[in-house]
């Protein structure tokens, strides 16, 4: 993918991806900031600013959706626990007004913020927190097992959405001063694509985004190590059927076998053929569900396998099931078949991501991804060959270091009223 | 120093304004026919190198016989079990091998089985697809593993606020029409749907001549029609049906048309949902199909009233009221008719109050000048001017070119929406709000807390009734 990058001097990198194949303009503004920056007592910040973010800056406080939808863009943003993004795609006629307003919340959102907004935007993420986790089948599940997971003060121990006791003891001046630390030139990435010339994109970025002042450097975050556990736990839920996760800490983002795990994770689990999903829920009917995924991210990754049983199961048949497919894959490694499976679902993969030019995971997202957490937006070739490089062997080898089934974390929700479903000896939790 | 304190360049105290609205032209749709009747639809398209595909038939959810609701559905998913010689694993293997899969979605009024793949794979993975479509094995066991698993995935929905909202609204506002009932099914009638069955199904509803194979991408349309001859061509209507009416093609097959909401609606319906932290919301009523000469006047009222995130509805409950993460209204607007709905999610304390406000804002814009020119400007001007960012991918294209076949529209469909709505006036989308949206004969249905929930509900001067939707 063609780009070009430059740096303005306070900081911020530009990146813009020329294609004028359809008449559209992506905005796509990273921000380094995510929940792992949060404190102890003080979680939730980075999400309620993705809020707040839209509310309105100093010089257009009406709010960022009316202006811009009515120029017809869409628009949105999301936070992880390592980044926050925000987007508009929009017709071609929408960059200027796209880059004025993410640069007017850049520069001049605090002067905008103003105790009501702060108070309505928390009371729409407690309601976004029950929507999404408290009144969902299994919504908890995630809580539980990070905090299991992580010891106290790893920065990946509490939800990205934040404690609802944190965040109604959160004050407007610790707001600020979040917003003064994170969000500024420095620590952000802006790419610019579509159907607009490259000189005229840094020509816009420089006039609109050129004045804001550079910030205060970030320290990056550490954290303590992660050991594996084999720790039992178990929650109740307000479900039908019982389903247990398992859990063991991985490589990092980019980290030596994290590519290894990402397609040990497709070929246990992912489609009909894998070797999980076709033993125990086509061939045995064991289970109804089932997933599994690498999840990377900076600081570290988080191997997960999640089954549901089918009626008339038990959760430690199934536990057992996954702990004799993961010795054998350990053991054994891949069939040549298999990976020369992945091989190919990786290359189609790399190119499907390429279908739009904005929005999550659009062109423009996946640059300043890459610019983000490599440094260069240039490393679509160097990612997809990492998938290429995977060998039977390496693979092997990622599964049997990482992923021992006698080290799982392992989680069992079951149906309240049902506890002797959990897997024996498992500890009955409450996620905060 | 603080942003806050900075001296701002001038020309920030200026919002850029929106550009003119971009024109859309929906890419010519190239056609053939095969001798057995299959239309083949392609477009161009040549960003990158895969092609989209989908093939479309006329057999929805609202064909379910009235005691086999889930039948299209599961007839459906059945067909990629086991087809054209290749068991399910055989045939999941062969797309994976080629870095795709097939998506079956049963709709209510049409199925569509399709992929997007490489440009390059286009022979192999269709083959696949004609398999599915035309050949499949429909065998016993397949049929076991597959039932077995929708009754769980049935029980596991049972247990979200939203299904439960959803299928307890259309029961309500669709009655015993063929819309009012969920496309995957209740556990009692799929439970007893037999192989005889989904293969009668089959047999009935897809054939050759009510299908339509729609490709978008970087190919040619005579390689397309090749491609599809080879593949589909042998597809024949099965014994035992007419061989004359072989080619033509068939009168669609339609669900009667759904009345317009008539009378008062007194009670609301209360599934109950104990120790639930929000009430999930389901308020609407029958509407419209989507061949409806009110269509863009509909899509102008929505957009004002509760399709967007800057729309009435959702700026009072969420951005005023912090009561929800959000709230929408939609018309569903299907081939014999559809509905009106608001949806949300709101905190269980603010159960009564948020159904007061969506009552309000519902008979608000029925009222003479509801909407002012500069809302009634806003709402086109995100429609026209947005209308175009709905085009951008070759599965976009697809997607479009399905709608012309599922609701029988024209090819100007796409390409006259953006003056046809700059048309619309004030007191049009207001007539369309006294037309089609009825506060009184709401269904207004609630997911949540009996014991939070009752005591708001009592007060809304409506009764209050206590249901469970079927699963």
């Amino acid at each position: 993918m063609h780009f070009e990058k430059s740096t303005l001097p306070n900081g911020l990198d530009v990146i813009v991806h020329e294609d004028h194949r359809v008449p559209l303009v992506a905005v796509n503004v990273w921000y380094h900031v995510g929940s792992k920056n949060e404190t102890v007592g003080r979680t939730g910040l980075a999400h309620l600013f993705e809020h707040l973010m839209f509310e309105g800056g100093q010089h257009q406080p009406r709010g960022y959706f009316e202006p811009l939808q009515e120029a017809g863009a869409s628009l949105n943003g999301s936070t992880s626990a390592d980044r926050t993004n925000y987007w508009e795609v929009g017709p071609a006629s929408t960059a200027r007004l796209a880059l004025w307003m993410e640069a007017d919340r850049m520069g001049w959102l605090l002067p905008a913020l103003t105790p009501a907004r702060f108070e309505t935007q928390r009371d729409v993420v407690l309601n976004e927190r029950r929507q999404n986790y408290e009144n969902r089948p299994y919504g908890l599940a995630q809580f539980a097992l990070a905090e299991a997971l992580y010891p106290p003060g790893h920065p990946y121990r509490w939800p990205t959405i934040g404690s609802a006791e944190d965040l109604r003891a959160t004050t407007v001046d610790e707001v600020r001063a979040f917003f003064s630390r994170f969000y500024h030139p420095g620590n952000a990435s802006l790419a610019i694509a579509g159907d607009i010339e490259a000189a005229t994109a840094f020509d816009l970025a420089s006039e609109l985004f050129g004045q804001i002042p550079a910030g205060p450097p970030i320290r990056p975050v550490s954290a303590p190590d992660v050991p594996a556990t084999g720790r039992r736990i178990m929650l109740t839920d307000r479900i039908e059927l019982p389903r247990l996760y398992l859990i063991w800490p991985s490589p990092a983002l980019f980290a030596s076998g994290d590519a290894e795990l990402d397609l040990a994770a497709d070929l246990l689990a992912n489609g009909r053929t894998a070797r999980l999903y076709r033993r125990l829920v086509h061939e045995q009917r064991v289970a109804t569900e089932l997933a599994a995924a690498q999840s990377s991210r900076e600081l570290g990754g988080m191997f997960q396998i999640l089954a549901t049983a089918a009626p008339g199961h038990s959760l430690q048949e199934l536990e057992h099931l996954i702990a004799a497919a993961l010795v054998e894959l350990g053991a054994n490694g891949p069939t040549p078949g298999e990976l020369e499976r992945s091989r190919v679902q990786a290359e189609a993969a790399f190119v499907y991501r390429q279908r739009t030019l904005g929005g999550f995971g659009g062109r423009a997202d996946q640059l300043n991804a890459y610019n983000i957490y490599r440094g260069t937006p240039d490393a679509f070739a160097a990612d997809l060959q990492r998938y290429l490089d995977v060998t039977a062997v390496s693979l092997r080898d990622a599964v049997s270091a990482w992923i021992d089934p006698s080290r799982a974390l392992a989680l069992s929700v079951v149906p309240a009223g049902q506890e002797p479903e959990a897997l024996a000896g498992s500890e009955m939790v409450r996620p905060s | 120093m603080t942003p806050g304190d900075l001296s701002a360049p001038a020309d920030r105290f200026t919002l850029p304004q929106p550009g003119a609205p971009t024109p859309v032209r929906f890419p010519p749709i190239t056609r053939s026919t095969l001798e057995n009747g299959v239309r083949i639809w392609s477009m161009p398209h040549t960003a990158i190198p895969v092609v989209s595909v989908a093939l479309v038939v006329d057999a929805g959810a609202a064909q379910d016989p009235a005691t086999r609701h889930g039948l299209a559905s599961l007839t459906a998913h059945l067909s990629e079990e086991g087809a054209g010689g290749q068991d399910a694993i055989q045939l999941a293997e062969t797309l994976a091998r080629l870095g795709t899969h097939l998506d079956v979605d049963a709709g209510p009024d049409v199925t569509t089985v399709s992929f997007t793949s490489l440009r390059r794979f286009f022979e192999p993975a269709l083959r696949v697809l004609a398999d599915v479509v035309t050949r499949p094995h429909f065998h016993e066991p397949d049929l076991v593993r597959v039932r077995e698993l929708r009754l769980n995935r049935l029980r596991q929905l049972s247990r979200s606020p939203a299904t439960p909202a959803d299928r307890a609204y259309l029961a309500s506002v669709f009655g015993a029409h063929p819309y009012g009932h969920g496309v995957l099914g209740t556990t009692k009638s799929v439970g007893a749907i037999t192989l005889d069955e989904v293969r009668a199904f089959h047999r009935s509803a897809w054939r050759p001549n009510a299908a339509t194979l729609i490709v978008a991408g970087e190919i040619e349309h005579d390689l397309v029609v090749q491609t599809a001859r080879a593949l589909l061509g042998g597809w024949t209507r099965p014994r035992g049906s007419n061989p004359e009416n072989q080619n033509s093609t068939p009168e669609v097959v339609s669900a009667p048309a759904v009345p317009l909401p008539a009378g008062r609606a007194h009670e609301i319906l209360l599934v109950e949902r104990p120790g639930a932290p929000q009430s999930e919301l389901r308020i609407g009523h029958t509407g419209p199909s989507r061949r409806t000469p009110a269509y863009h006047a509909l899509v102008t009222l929505n957009n004002v009233l509760g399709g967007d995130f800057s729309s009435r509805i959702n700026r009072n409950l969420r951005e005023a009221k912090g009561l929800t993460y959000g709230a929408r209204t939609a018309f569903d607007l299907r081939r014999a008719g559809g509905s009106f709905v608001v949806q949300t999610s709101v905190q269980t304390a603010g159960t009564a109050a948020a159904i007061t406000e969506i009552l309000r804002e519902c008979e608000a814009i029925r009222q003479d000048g509801a909407i002012q020119a500069d809302e009634l400007e806003r709402a086109k001007s995100s429609l026209t001017r947005g209308y175009v960012r709905n085009f951008e991918a070759a599965d976009d294209l697809v997607r479009g070119a399905t709608q012309l076949v599922a609701y029988d529209l024209d090819d100007t469909t796409f390409d006259r929406f953006v003056p046809f709505v700059e048309a619309v006036t004030g007191a049009a989308v207001v007539d369309a709000a006294r037309t089609y949206i009825r506060p009184e004969s709401f269904t207004i249905v609630v997911v949540g807390d009996p014991d939070q929930c009752r005591p708001q509900l009592d007060t809304l001067g409506r009764t209050v009734a206590v249901t469970r939707p079927e699963f």
